[in-house]
């Protein structure tokens, strides 16, 4: 066991730090979000200079081989400045997904402009009404349904899109713009761009099957997981700077001729926020740790801290709002910006409710509940 | 980072549970399932104490000169979660986890010699006698008074909520031998035998029906000054470095995710498919991993030399608050079960039930006494002051 960050990832969270805090500025941001296209090119080649673009990729493939803990270490500070660039549908579901399922060729063709910072991607994977189907054709596939909340796809020059297949669930390469595909662009309460997805017998080439895999599930979730993990360390971002934001405000304010942090009871109240804090940042990191874990500590750790670190983030963004008064309540402050960021945080992937409720029947299993976070390597 | 135990973690963790399994009878994990006390029976967690004595792993967290084990921070980890698993009983740590470690740091040769074999033998029992009727959290505000006579003190006072001295042969006590300056500044630190002259425990009965604490009342006791621990009025210092083992210093994550694993069981017996029920201890399991893996991340900075700060005294606020949470719906599960009461201790003496109908007999009984978690070994309050300056630095 260790629980330490060695000095790669002291390097890496350095370096996300010192590019993200000099560029933050929150007038810039709410005409970012308020405006088209809602996110920032340059900033994006910049990721790619860095060579954030690939970090969990394979060397072979052109990545640097980066795992788990370095990207909860830049999505930390995503959420700390409030980026929404599409980092997570890009390279950790879209990218994620390639390099899981995907030939050595098909990885080559579809991470290198990735990588590269040239071509953005965006998983459709929930379905809006019925599931999306994949109907074989001669020499290939047609693609029908309609997808929901497919985060980054006004920026994505490749969907990959999940449909099902005689029972079994397949991962298909689709050009935003080929025929039939219709995107339906919109901002989220955070500010992050995503679409919803119509395709309407979108005909496919037979290559176009990730992998050629018509039986990706399990890939599927694994990603899902990944992607959860990684959300989660976004939002002990957002989580902390609301933290300290009030702390500093409690500090600073004055009322009845003393600051507001010298009242017990408001002091209490900052020290309840600060444990969440604290007990968030640790389900993040079991969550992260847990996914090269086996599976089903894997799906207990990522839904136990999904449904944790919701409960944390909602206290702490109602507290942080209420502990700063009425300008806590307007967007005159970057809070209630963070605020926005951990409500979509609840939301996305499954809400605290179902994460709450699957981590419930994993550990109705006696001998699941009894076991420590800590077993054996493999 | 990773959460994986090594090789010689797993062979050291095989050995523990062999160890375990030899020397934690049924009739022992019976008695410890049925104490609804945060301690068990001494009378039976003596023979697991003397097992591990002769192990070698009675107070493993003691340097070995003492008699320690240098286990790393991990195997103290394992040997934690597979007590807990194993259903072994939790032995009064007054010795082993307060005094003790005291004795080690500013005691004489002499008393080295004198008490810490026989605390690693569980030959001693010691209480603790620090709260006072007038002060609680307010610790320095103690009136127990020592006044020199000769080779001898002459003690009067009164302490209270002092845990197992009915149990217990001797004290370790904060007691007033200067009465100017800073009232800290005259505080001593006194090692006594239990059965001095003048010295009386009468019984506190929990609201559990549990006998743990107790007050000790010191008429005219006469105890010799080579009991004294440290010099004269310099006992406040001694006082707060005990304190940081009384709040962090033991690791309890696989105490708790025991209780947690018998009250998933008794849940899934009593209410299965109760949407609130199931909910609620999905959140508390949520809590639980959270709180192990802070423990952990202390444990990964102990193993390079760190030290736990202002964690230790996070870790007994949630953990406190965890485990009453645990106790407190079992007692909603179990419906008019929990209606019974049971008056006479222990249990493991006075039931022959069942096993599951004797484990709902001791919900209720669990439920009233965890009621203490949140106040003994420095309330929630004084908790929560001390990690308004030292972790949100107010």
């Amino acid at each position: 066991m260790n629980l330490q960050f060695d000095s790669e990832h002291v390097m890496l969270r350095d370096s996300a730090e010192k590019l993200l805090a000099s560029r933050f500025d929150f007038r810039a941001f709410q005409k970012l979000i308020d405006g088209e296209p809602g996110w920032t090119p340059e900033l994006w080649t910049i990721f790619a200079e860095l060579g954030w673009l690939g970090l969990p990729f394979a060397e072979e493939d052109g990545g640097s081989g980066g795992g788990a803990t370095e990207i909860s270490i830049l999505m930390e500070a995503f959420g700390k400045y409030l980026v929404v660039e599409p980092y997570l549908a890009t390279v950790v579901l879209g990218g994620g997904l390639i390099a899981a399922l995907g030939s050595a060729t098909e990885r080559k063709a579809l991470l290198e402009p990735v990588i590269a910072g040239r071509s953005r991607l965006a998983f459709a994977h929930d379905d809006a009404d019925a599931p999306t189907t994949a109907v074989r054709r001669a020499g290939g596939y047609a693609i029908t349904g309609a997808k929901k909340v497919v985060l980054g796809a006004p920026m994505a020059e490749t969907l990959l899109v999940s449909a099902r297949l005689d029972g079994t669930v397949g991962v298909f390469v689709v050009p935003s713009d080929a025929p039939g595909v219709i995107v339906r662009p919109y901002r989220m309460v955070n500010g992050e761009r995503a679409a919803d997805v119509d395709l309407t017998g979108v005909t496919l080439p037979a290559r176009a099957l990730l992998g050629g895999n018509e039986d990706a599930g399990s890939a599927i979730e694994l990603v899902i997981h990944r992607a959860i993990a990684a959300l989660s360390a976004d939002a002990i971002g957002a989580i902390a700077t609301m933290v300290r934001a009030t702390v500093d405000y409690a500090k600073t304010r004055v009322q009845f001729g003393q600051p507001l942090a010298s009242f017990q009871a408001l002091q209490h109240r900052l020290v309840a926020m600060k444990v969440k804090e604290e007990e968030a940042r640790a389900s993040s990191r079991l969550a992260t740790l847990a996914l090269d874990g086996p599976p089903d500590r894997r799906l207990r750790a990522i839904a136990g801290a999904k449904a944790k670190i919701g409960r944390c983030a909602r206290a702490v963004h109602q507290e942080a709002i209420q502990l700063h008064g009425a300008i806590g309540t307007t967007n005159e402050l970057s809070l209630g910006a963070y605020a926005k960021r951990l409500v979509a945080y609840e939301i996305k992937f499954g809400t605290t409710r179902e994460h709450l409720a699957r981590y419930g029947a994993m550990i109705a299993r006696p001998e699941l509940a009894a076991e420590g976070l800590l077993s054996a390597a493999g | 980072m990773d959460l994986s135990l090594s090789a010689e973690d797993i062979a050291f963790r095989d050995e523990v549970r062999r160890f375990l399994a030899s020397n934690v009878p049924d009739a022992m994990r019976r008695a410890h399932d049925l104490t609804t006390s945060f301690l068990d029976d001494p009378a039976i967690s003596i023979h697991f104490h003397r097992a591990l004595d002769r192990r070698g792993w009675s107070v493993p967290h003691w340097p070995v000169e003492h008699g320690g084990t240098a286990w790393t921070p991990v195997q103290h980890y394992i040997f934690d979660v597979e007590c807990g698993r194993a259903g072994a009983p939790v032995y009064n740590s007054s010795g082993s986890h307060f005094v003790g470690p005291v004795i080690m740091h500013y005691g004489t040769a002499e008393q080295k010699a004198k008490y810490l074999p026989r605390i690693r033998s569980g030959e001693d029992h010691w209480a603790q006698g620090y709260s006072e009727p007038g002060s609680g959290s307010d610790l320095a505000s103690l009136k127990t008074r020592a006044d020199s006579d000769g080779d001898d003190y002459i003690v009067n006072g009164q302490k209270i909520w002092t845990t197992h001295a009915h149990k217990s042969n001797r004290i370790f006590a904060l007691v007033r031998t200067s009465r100017e300056g800073k009232r800290q500044a005259g505080i001593t630190f006194l090692l006594m035998d239990l059965d001095r002259p003048g010295i009386t425990v009468r019984p506190i009965i929990g609201n559990g029906g549990d006998h743990e604490f107790n007050e000790v009342f010191f008429d005219n006791v006469r105890t010799p000054k080579s009991g004294r621990v440290g010099e004269e009025n310099h006992g406040w210092e001694i006082a707060k470095y005990l304190l940081e083992f009384e709040r962090g210093g033991s690791v309890i994550a696989g105490r708790v995710r025991a209780q947690f694993a018998k009250l998933v069981r008794m849940v899934g017996a009593r209410c299965p498919g109760d949407p609130g029920v199931l909910a609620r201890m999905a959140e508390i399991g949520t809590d639980l991993d959270a709180m192990e893996m802070l423990g952990l991340t202390v444990l990964s900075e102990l193993q390079t030399g760190g030290h736990p700060g202002p964690i230790s005294s996070l870790l007994k606020l949630r953990w406190s608050e965890i485990r009453q949470s645990i106790c407190e719906l079992a007692l909603d599960a179990i419906g008019d079960d929990a209606l019974r009461w049971i008056g006479e201790r222990p249990l493991y003496e006075n039931l022959q039930l069942p096993q599951e109908d004797e484990e709902t007999l001791a919900v209720t009984l669990r439920y009233l006494n965890s009621r203490a978690y949140t106040i003994m070994g420095g309330t929630s309050e004084i908790q929560t002051n001390i990690l308004a300056k030292t972790l949100v630095g107010l």
